[in-house]
């Protein structure tokens, strides 16, 4: 029986830090699949966005998104310029809650731009909360072979955020 | 059966000495088909804490006059006002958030089919609740679902958190309508290993 679902790696952070990271991302699925469980340090608000760079890039070049969104009261639907996927709880949200996100990265080893999806949500213990469903695309045809996780505002995750990353095969 | 290293010349008693036993990362841990009569609510108990995420997919139906209902889940057997919930929306026409703090239940999908609209209709539902185990996080559970009827649908993104820093180790699902769940209703849960 083929193995279609693979567990590639798992990051825990044991103290806090400005990102997880996965490198040397093997070229040998079809898909990937990250499930991101984050938390941001800062406070002021309830959630602060969840962002994904590739291949070590240092800004968010080619890299946009299209949304739909609820923020517990009202939806809305828009677009940006970054790897916007969902969002996590920052210090201002309910204690000990941290993102669920599901990112679903098709054909990443491939020789076209790089679409991606992802639904997220984060919660909190009040009306106001995050969750959305995302299209994104990285307008690059580099195979994928690293992928950074952060937040919109640099600032760090907290220490048990973790990220897991799984590769699908379609054979 | 047993073998011998080719290498160490070592006997052993099975085919995978000297191997580490494959663990695959997705694996189905359990699922329940609800039989005729149906039943009032599904239960998975004494979950293995030998993974890292858990995921439950799924086909529901409720004879159900109208509207709609939803389905709700317990975990640990914890009823208190340890739950928040909040959802993403849309029927068709019109598309909608809401949000509630301290609840007695986790919200889960949208699904209610009126037997009159359509006696084969079945939502679907996937689940998915990350860090099950881990007790440094309150748990926090995503929800996508939705169904059809050729007349009438619901899709719906919901979230929910568990303010227990607990293990899960059980969880119920049930409806928050009252009556049992159709027949042939389906809930699969799932255990996801990392690395």
């Amino acid at each position: 029986m083929a193995t279609t679902y693979t567990a590639i790696a798992e990051v825990t952070l044991g103290s806090a830090a400005a990102n997880i990271e996965f490198t040397s991302i093997p070229q040998t699925f079809t898909d990937l699949v990250l499930k991101i469980s984050a938390r941001n340090a800062s406070t002021g608000g309830v959630g602060i966005r969840c962002q994904l760079r590739f291949n070590g890039a240092a800004n968010d070049n080619n890299l946009s998104f299209r949304r739909l969104y609820g923020d517990g009261s009202s939806t809305g639907s828009d677009t940006g310029s970054t790897g916007h996927v969902a969002w996590m709880p920052d210090g201002s949200a309910t204690a000990n809650g941290f993102s669920n996100i599901e990112v679903y990265i098709p054909n990443y080893a491939g020789s076209t731009n790089k679409s991606f999806s992802a639904d997220g949500v984060m919660e909190n213990n009040a009306t106001a909360a995050y969750m959305g469903l995302f299209a994104d695309l990285w307008s690059d045809t580099s195979a994928i072979t690293s992928i950074k996780i952060f937040a919109e505002n640099g600032q760090n995750l907290v220490q048990h955020s973790s990220a897991t990353l799984y590769g699908i095969k379609n054979s | 059966m047993s073998t011998i290293s080719l290498k160490s010349k070592q006997k052993y008693g099975t085919l995978l000495a000297g191997n580490e036993a494959y663990l695959p990362s997705y694996e189905s841990i359990a699922t329940v088909i609800v039989g005729s009569g149906g039943q009032s609510s599904v239960s998975f108990t004494s979950i293995p804490t030998t993974y890292t995420h858990l995921q439950i997919r799924g086909i529901v139906r409720k004879a159900f006059s109208s509207g709609t209902t939803a389905l709700k889940a317990n975990f640990n057997s914890d009823t208190g006002m340890n739950y928040t919930n909040h959802q993403l929306y849309g029927n068709g026409s019109s598309a909608g958030a809401d949000g509630n703090a301290t609840g007695t239940y986790s919200n889960m999908p949208f699904f209610a089919i009126a037997t009159q609209q359509s006696d084969t209709a079945y939502g679907a539902f996937v689940v998915d609740i990350l860090d099950y185990r881990n007790s440094n996080k309150y748990k926090t559970i995503r929800s996508f679902a939705g169904y059809e009827t050729n007349s009438v649908g619901f899709i719906n993104l919901a979230s929910s958190l568990w303010l227990s820093t607990s293990a899960i180790t059980s969880i119920t699902l049930a409806t928050y309508a009252s009556g049992n769940i159709d027949q042939y209703s389906k809930f699969a849960l799932y255990g996801l290993r990392s690395a």
